[in-house]
């Protein structure tokens, strides 16, 4: 039987590595917060992807792996696979998870109606700071996995609105 | 309407969201890896996982005691019981015990046999010192303030340095009641 | 600790609200008396300054929670009047209610203190304000950018917490 944890346990566990990082020991250097976060999700994809391929064959090209990504890798780590799959055949790649889990929950101020006088109040930036510094773990976890499987990528995560999520790979020639 | 009683842990973790243990205790692994690549000292490690542990129990304290039904937590004997069977169980699927009660009733000790944190780890000598699952004494630490319960929680036995358990002992320090928050004339 | 200076209070009960809600208003505190969330509903009546309107709320339960536990005839487990309680500590009221309304108050032991006030009408709201707590834990506590103590900006939350409360009756 597999063993498994309150999901919450895994949960907070992110947040408090990400506040650690982002808001205690480089407060004012929010590249070198992200590196050390994505460089944690680089760890964790390459020991999962060593893990979850182990009994299975080498994958024939990029699509292939990147669909192991998508479908595997995905429901073992969330629960779904990803809802949409894009590339330009040039190597890069798009995938979108139209709730991803570890934004679910992620909320800002209500849509305003009467303070419509600054749309960029300094609360709703932050937010958006810490939103997107949260997303280098799973970054680095999928660069992680693509890594292990011998394929040298960047990773870059984009919301458009919550809780959707896209991942953009963009494989190193 | 008869109040509801506790749940029972087993029942509150078949019930609650889950997910793969392996995410858990790698991600775990490679934030302890990390963090002793940044802070160089083994100390500082301590420290920072004590404290990531702290701010993790304020936030978990809500969701074990909404989950739970547990209405009061004035008693630190029937409080550290609670911890050991019903909070071990409902976030990590893991039972642990109490004993080792001291004269007055304020301190004890847990111990965990079975621990999630450390499945596949093994510590190179050269992490002398660390207290790899640190995290856990701060949540606990960190969810009894939130009870109001001062405690100091430290680790008096480990697997991973040698030892046959892991054996954490909680110290009541003080119980902090709850105070006016404003001051008169404000 | 002044407790009804300068306030008028409405001689009539409130009407419900034609969508059929019975709530009027919602504090959360936590356990150091931040209000974490106000919202209301139906209050055409709004005699101090929200500053003010907090902190008269947050005193009357401190009071009344210490004086219900010094009346208590049954329970030994009782402060003294005047020293403060640990929560969870002595016995607890859970309501009252007046001509014009009924105030409804849970507190957890982590100190979060839910006060829903409704139509005088309304009934047990126990259960109910145990399932606000969970909407907290669920959509506060787990939000991955909200700090804790920090006043609740989540539109997730108030969203489903709007969609409980005016389910009520």
């Amino acid at each position: 039987m597999v063993r498994e944890v309150a999901e919450s346990c895994v949960d907070t566990m992110l947040m408090e590595m990400v506040a650690m990082y982002s808001g205690r020991f480089y407060a004012n250097k929010p590249e070198l917060a992200a590196r050390r976060i994505e460089a944690i999700g680089y760890q964790v994809g390459h020991q999962l992807s060593e893990r979850y391929t182990m009994e299975r064959p080498r994958f024939s090209d990029h699509l292939e792996a990147i669909k192991f990504i998508c479908k595997d890798f995905w429901s073992e780590v969330f629960k779904k696979q990803i809802d949409n799959l894009k590339t330009n055949h040039r190597g890069t790649f798009v995938l979108q998870d139209n709730k991803f889990r570890w934004l679910s929950r992620v909320s800002v101020e209500p849509s305003p109606e009467k303070e419509t006088e600054d749309p960029s109040t300094p609360g709703e930036s932050k937010a958006a700071q810490a939103v997107s510094m949260y997303l280098y773990f799973p970054c680095g976890i999928i660069r992680g996995v693509l890594s292990n499987l011998g394929i040298p990528c960047a990773v870059s995560a984009d919301i458009s609105s919550l809780p959707t999520c896209s991942f953009v790979i963009r494989v190193k020639a | 309407m008869a109040p509801v009683g506790p749940r029972s842990g087993d029942a509150i973790f078949s019930s609650i969201d889950r997910v793969n243990a392996e995410l858990f205790t790698l991600t775990y692994g490679a934030i302890v890896r990390q963090l002793l690549t940044d802070l160089e000292e083994v100390e500082e490690v301590n420290k920072q996982l004590d404290q990531m542990g702290y701010n993790i129990g304020i936030r978990l304290i809500d969701e074990f005691l909404a989950k739970s039904g547990v209405s009061r937590c004035v008693d630190f004997k029937e409080t550290a019981e609670m911890i050991a069977k019903v909070g071990f169980k409902m976030f990590l699927g893991v039972t642990a015990s109490v004993s080792s009660w001291d004269a007055d009733g304020t301190c004890c000790s847990i111990i965990l046999e079975d621990n999630p944190l450390v499945d596949f780890v093994e510590l190179p000598d050269t992490c002398q010192g660390l207290y790899y699952c640190n995290v856990l004494s701060g949540v606990i630490r960190g969810a009894l303030e939130m009870v109001s319960m001062k405690t100091e929680v430290t680790w008096t036995r480990d697997v991973l340095r040698g030892d046959d358990a892991y054996e954490l002992q909680v110290k009541l320090l003080k119980q902090v009641a709850e105070e006016y928050p404003y001051k008169d004339d404000e | 600790m002044q407790f009804f200076g300068g306030s008028e209070i409405s001689p009539s009960p409130p009407v419900p609200t034609a969508s059929g809600n019975n709530a009027h208003m919602m504090y959360v505190f936590n356990r150091n008396g931040i209000c974490l969330l106000y919202k209301e509903w139906n209050r055409p009546l709004h005699t101090l300054n929200p500053q003010q309107d907090h902190k008269l709320m947050f005193g009357l339960l401190f009071s009344l929670k210490s004086l219900t536990a010094k009346m208590d005839p049954v329970n030994a487990d009782k402060g003294n009047l005047g020293v403060p309680q640990l929560p969870g500590q002595g016995c607890s009221f859970h309501s009252f209610r007046t001509n014009t309304y009924k105030l409804s108050f849970m507190e957890t032991p982590s100190g979060i203190k839910i006060i829903l006030v409704t139509h005088p009408k309304t009934g047990d709201l126990r259960e109910s304000l145990k399932y606000i707590y969970s909407l907290y834990v669920e959509y506060v506590v787990k939000n991955p950018i909200y700090s804790p103590g920090s006043p609740i900006k989540s539109e997730l939350f108030n969203t489903a917490l709007d969609q409980y409360v005016r389910s009520i009756s």
